[in-house]
């Protein structure tokens, strides 16, 4: 499949695309809308574990694909492929959640394991040491905002 | 630069995340705040709530455990070439206090909003920023530009220290969000400082 099909639609999709969810298809690409309303079981995709092998795994952190995740790719198949066709770009699991329509717990549980597979890296929150520098980069980068 | 497909570049460097927490009742203007300030289009997830009563500590208004799922609308900031800044909104209601571990584990602060003709509505999410010492602001939304208590009435409602900032402001006007969130970071920063981290 050459075209990306998991990639937003663009226009018309008004201000919160991933909103319309079990509606009606609307002007979504067909294949992205069948695939949300798949009626699969959350748990079922994850063979029932509602808590990934790492539980430090946050919301935020950054997932992006490894060599070894894009030599992989002819190997996996449904949700766990396109985990890594997404994380070519660098994003969070909160965004991969909302982009495939996977309950944020799911998300969190595929991304640990094909993490611990590695075919993903990620990257975590600083921890607190520079919690004082860090706060001071985002009060100097909102203020830069007009 | 950060939209841009990446078929030519193998693996770009992540960003560092950041996140803010908005909490506040039903459709009192969290998603409309995010929207104001974020850069991309405000997302949706679903994030299930199945382990409830193990974290609610009050139980006679916990209902019993439901697989229910909560929305949670978020949107990003990039702040500079390395921190990007994630914005979660949550509805702070009691059944959802299962969430509120994932969601506020590592955050800078948080925004509570509040409607002052529904306060209750933001007493779960004081509660439990109080307890866990999250820095956090309480903001109240204007609707129709019109403020129905006095700020000091809403301290006293909801029984807030003296530093726990309370401010007005409006959820549909960028600079107001952006100026809320920066008194917010202040307080954090001056939590942060305080305990010489």
């Amino acid at each position: 499949m050459t075209t990306s099909w998991w990639e937003p639609a663009q226009g018309g999709a008004g201000p919160r695309p991933y909103v319309d969810i079990g509606g009606p298809a609307g002007d979504r690409d067909p294949v992205a809308a069948s695939s949300a309303t798949s009626g699969v079981r959350p748990y079922l995709i994850t063979q029932g574990r509602a808590r990934p092998n790492d539980t430090s795994l946050r919301l935020e952190a950054q997932v992006s694909t490894t060599d070894d995740g894009a030599r992989s790719l002819s190997r996996l198949a449904y949700e766990r492929h396109d985990i890594v066709v997404l994380c070519h770009d660098p994003q969070s699991i909160a965004e991969l959640a909302a982009r495939l329509h996977l309950h944020l717990g799911v998300a969190r549980v595929l991304v640990g394991d094909l993490v611990e597979a590695g075919l993903l890296a990620v990257r975590h929150p600083e921890d607190a040491r520079h919690r004082v520098q860090i706060i001071e980069r985002v009060i100097r980068g909102l203020q830069a905002i007009s | 630069m950060d939209s841009k497909p990446s078929a030519d570049v193998p693996v770009r460097r992540p960003p560092l995340p950041v996140k803010i927490v908005i909490a506040g009742g039903f459709g009192v203007g969290k998603t409309t705040a995010v929207a104001q300030i974020s850069e991309t289009p405000v997302l949706t997830t679903e994030a299930p709530i199945t382990e409830v009563a193990a974290e609610v500590d009050r139980t006679g208004l916990v209902p019993d455990k439901t697989t229910t799922t909560v929305a949670l609308d978020f949107g990003t900031v990039a702040i500079d070439d390395e921190v990007k800044l994630y914005l979660f909104g949550t509805p702070g209601q009691d059944r959802f206090g299962f969430m509120w571990h994932d969601l506020t584990v590592g955050a800078l602060g948080a925004l509570v909003i509040v409607d002052t003709s529904r306060l209750d509505d933001c007493y779960p999410a004081v509660d439990y920023f109080e307890r866990t010492g999250l820095p956090f602001l309480v903001a109240v939304n204007l609707f129709d530009g019109r403020l129905a208590h006095e700020l000091e009435d809403v301290r006293w409602a909801l029984d807030l220290s003296d530093d726990t900032p309370v401010v007005t402001f409006d959820a549909r006007d960028r600079a107001s969000v952006r100026d809320t969130l920066v008194t917010l970071l202040r307080r954090s920063l001056a939590m942060a400082s305080a305990t010489g981290v």
